[in-house]
């Protein structure tokens, strides 16, 4: 093809890309109201999958006094910690795990450092209908193993959910980690894990105390709750990140109240001095 | 037609095969260019409409460069004025045939498009077929919409790549006919691709034979078919002579039509021609009988004067082809060596030729 | 069933749809009639997202857009905000995984198209531009809605890439896809069953739009 005939499909290539970005630059306008101005915003907020019940809860109780919808993220720490790093626009994150809230403050990309709102548990969940017995020290666990009669267990994996890494402790503790490698199925997040366990696609699951105090899981099976001395402590803190709204703020201060805080003692998330 | 030179056209590739022709179609003639498979000729018909890339090219068609190496000018294909006939045709599947010939009438204004577009439809009788896509039209009715598509175009020079090599034995004839009419009618400079040579001596007025990219031959049909054998062409095809003629008038008492060329004339089979249509005569050299005295009583209508100019060898070794001078044509006689010698056959000497009206073949 | 997942889906495909079509169209008229050297390679290229693993192109896109990168920080300077985590980054890796179905159909509609007829528009003088608007865009019309229908249902579908390039931001980046995922693990069977039973029914008429579309281009033939 001779140089005009290839000027004129490149022209035409330029107006046909221009006209297809302007319309869908139109089209891309974000679903959701961000207006950054205005007095009502949709605070954006990052939770670990722990709280999927709680925060839902809390969550409506905050709609109702102030008119706000909320938006839930729920992952695991660590993921969520990672997307904020990356730029993720989160304007509230609870960590499971507060290493995480520190290392994101150490980068400031926080106001401050946050507040711890609870001390996490974890618990061994068996589904109805499942062989496994449940209790504190997983003796029957350990016995189905050593009689190679276990099925599958679900944790949350350990190298991003601090639930996972809690698991891996206790079970490590109890010289249990090692012998269960090839039984373990793991979560993306708690609530995954938790998700394997309940519906019965695996024999049980050590989860979050909290996820096995809610009303669906609880009645799906039975639980026992593992003793904190397994594992280092799981300190859960919540803190507002930079370029938070005030909605987020307004959140932030909400879950902190009293109320709050009696919603979340009902899901396991007990401060120290309660 | 002031001004009209026709096509000029030189042309050189050298990859994937070479191509080195340089030719002329004269203005309002149909030029054939004939020759084997792969020698070269559709290449050298794209080329000229544009479709092509050569190395080196030099095309001009009226006085206008359409391309020129040395010039650094080279129109793109949709700016040349050229009609092309497809050999499949070409025709757009989605179109119906009034918007096929509409669609090339770019150049007009659009109120002057539609009386154009019914003059071509009558002109090529495709008036109750205009509302009908090409799906729905037969081999020969699609080769005539094609050919009235490239006529759409004004254009100055009309390409036509072997259009009948889709088309039966029976088609050929009459879609023959319509092209020859249309040509003259139009004075149209015609190109055409073709390796059957009866589309040659039908059709062509001037012949351009190739080979392995090269040109053999160039010249009028006359010239070159009054040669012993064509150089490209050889023994396929039945030596003869072509000449162009007019009907110059009809016997129907006698169920004859008076059809001449020059000072020749011949009696033939009535023919359904007006007096003075054109007419190509064509007479095959096996069909020429020589004898030194009058014939009587013979079933004979046409018997020439003429003299001998050479006698040539013929591919039979007991055959030898005389070129007579019969007033200012040239006619080929095969006769056996042997008639020759006791004809006593020689350059010069005078002979009469006869040819039965039945071997006469003019095509109107 | 969360109607803004169904919104944020529909807007993407939409926008993806109405992205890359021409673009693709002009890339498969290349391949389908340009005579290259490097031809086969581009079909290779174009056909790599089939056999790609979706979370390979996230990662890639993660690495290359991410806040490490001076195209990333580019690209946030440009929208205002980071290109992860956005809707615009959506974009961006949908128009990428989605290239071999837009290009495909369209180039073998394209090839299909006898060289005979594109020669026959050019002497009857159209221009090349006018070749494409007149001639080709019809005659390959089933192959560029076949395009348009596989790109729109295959981003309905996305989710590897979503979810790595995306997160799963409410109202930004959590498609339907990724919506049935979360209701999953948020114990909402009633809500995921939903709305992957309306997946299924998309997915399900998209094939039957191609198929006839496909059966009505052999026809014409």
């Amino acid at each position: 093809m001779n140089r005009t005939a290839c000027r004129q499909q490149i022209l035409r290539c330029a107006r046909v890309t221009l006209a297809s970005l302007s319309l869908a630059f139109a089209a891309a306008q974000p679903v959701a109201a961000a207006d950054a101005s205005g007095a009502r915003q949709e605070p954006l907020v990052a939770a670990a999958s722990d709280l999927q019940f709680a925060l839902d809860e809390l969550l409506q109780g905050f709609a109702g006094d102030t008119g706000m919808r909320a938006r839930v993220t729920y992952g695991s720490s660590g993921n969520l910690a990672r997307q904020i790093a990356q730029g993720a626009p989160f304007e509230l994150f609870l960590s499971a795990d507060e290493s995480y809230v520190e290392s994101l403050a150490a980068r400031s990309l926080t106001i401050g450092t946050g507040e711890l709102y609870g001390i996490g548990r974890i618990a061994l969940f068996v589904p109805d209908g499942s062989p496994l017995q449940a209790d504190p020290q997983l003796e029957d666990l350990s016995r189905r193993l050593r009689e190679g009669k276990l099925g599958r267990i679900a944790i949350a994996n350990p190298a991003h959910a601090p639930y996972g890494r809690a698991a891996e402790q206790a079970l490590r503790k109890l010289g249990l980690w090692e012998p269960l490698q090839d039984r373990l199925v793991l979560g993306e997040n708690v609530a995954q894990a938790a998700q394997f366990a309940s519906t019965g696609n695996t024999e049980g699951g050590i989860i979050a105390w909290s996820l096995a105090l809610a009303p669906s899981l609880r009645s799906k099976g039975r639980y026992a709750l593992l003793p904190a001395s397994l594992h280092t402590p799981l300190r859960q803190r919540m803190v507002l990140l930079k370029g938070a709204s005030t909605g987020a703020e307004q959140l932030y201060a909400y879950l902190r109240s009293d109320v709050a805080r009696a919603i979340l003692a009902r899901y396991g998330f007990v401060l120290p001095e309660e | 037609m002031s001004g009209r030179t026709g096509l000029l056209v030189r042309l050189k590739r050298s990859a994937p095969f070479a191509l080195d022709v340089a030719f002329e179609a004269p203005a309002g003639a149909v030029t054939a260019l004939f020759g084997p498979s792969g020698s070269g000729k559709t290449t050298v018909l794209r080329a000229i409409a544009g479709l092509q890339a050569v190395d080196a090219a030099e095309v001009s068609c009226d006085g206008a460069t359409w391309q020129s190496t040395t010039q650094r000018i080279e129109l793109p294909a949709h700016r040349r004025p050229v009609g092309f006939v497809f050999q499949d045709y070409g025709l757009f599947p989605h179109l119906t045939v009034r918007q096929q010939l509409e669609l090339p009438m770019g150049h007009r204004p659009a109120d002057a498009r539609r009386a154009r577009v019914t003059e071509l439809l009558a002109v090529t009788r495709l008036q109750e077929l205009a509302d009908r896509r090409p799906a729905a039209l037969s081999g020969g009715q699609q080769q005539r919409v094609a050919i009235a598509r490239a006529l759409a175009r004004d254009p100055a020079v009309l390409l036509l790549d072997e259009p009948f090599a889709a088309v039966d034995w029976a088609l050929r004839e009459s879609l023959r006919h319509e092209l020859i009419s249309l040509q003259r009618r139009l004075a149209l400079t015609v190109v055409l691709v073709t390796h059957d040579f009866d589309d040659v001596t039908k059709l062509a007025s001037h012949l351009v034979v190739l080979d392995r990219g090269e040109v053999r031959a160039a010249g009028t049909i006359e010239e070159l078919t009054a040669r012993n054998a064509i150089e490209g062409i050889g023994e396929r095809h039945d030596p003869g002579v072509a000449l162009d003629g007019q009907v110059i008038g009809q016997l129907p008492e006698r169920q004859l039509t008076v059809v001449g060329a020059d000072a020749m004339q011949f009696e033939i089979p009535a023919i359904a021609a007006a007096v003075g249509a054109a007419v190509r005569i064509r007479l095959a050299a096996r069909d020429v009988i020589l004898a030194r005295h009058r014939p009587e009583g013979l079933s004979l209508h046409n018997v020439l004067e003429a003299r001998v100019l050479a006698v040539q060898p013929a591919p039979n070794e007991a055959l030898r082809m005389v070129h007579l001078q019969a007033g200012t044509c040239r006619v080929l006689s095969l006769v056996t060596a042997d008639a020759v010698r006791s004809l006593g056959l020689a350059p010069g000497v005078p002979v009469l030729a006869l040819v039965k009206a039945v071997a006469v073949e003019a095509f109107a | 069933m969360d109607w803004t997942a169904l919104a944020l889906s529909l807007r993407l495909g939409v926008v993806t749809v109405a992205l890359l079509l021409p673009a693709a169209f002009l890339l498969a008229r290349w391949l389908a009639y340009g005579r290259f050297r490097g031809r086969g390679f581009v079909e290779a290229l174009v056909a790599l997202p089939l056999v790609l693993p979706p979370t390979v192109v996230g990662f890639y896109l993660l690495v290359a857009f991410g806040q490490g990168s001076w195209l990333g920080v580019a690209a946030a300077s440009l929208l205002g905000h980071p290109l992860v985590f956005s809707f615009e980054g959506l974009v961006l890796a949908s128009l990428l995984v989605n290239l071999p179905f837009a290009v495909q159909p369209m180039q073998n509609a394209l090839a299909a198209i006898p060289p005979s007829i594109r020669d026959a528009a050019r002497c009857c003088g159209l221009s090349p531009a006018s070749t494409v608007r007149r001639i080709e865009l019809p005659l390959a019309l089933p192959g560029i809605a076949t395009a348009a229908v596989l790109t729109f249902a295959h981003t309905l579908g996305e989710f590897g890439v979503v979810l790595m390039v995306g997160g799963s931001i409410p109202g930004e980046t959590r498609t339907m896809a990724i919506a049935i995922y979360d209701r999953v693990q948020a114990f909402d069977e009633p809500a995921a069953a939903a709305m992957a039973s309306l997946l299924l029914v998309v997915a399900v008429a998209a094939l039957g739009i191609t198929n006839t579309l496909a059966r009505r281009a052999a026809r014409r033939e």
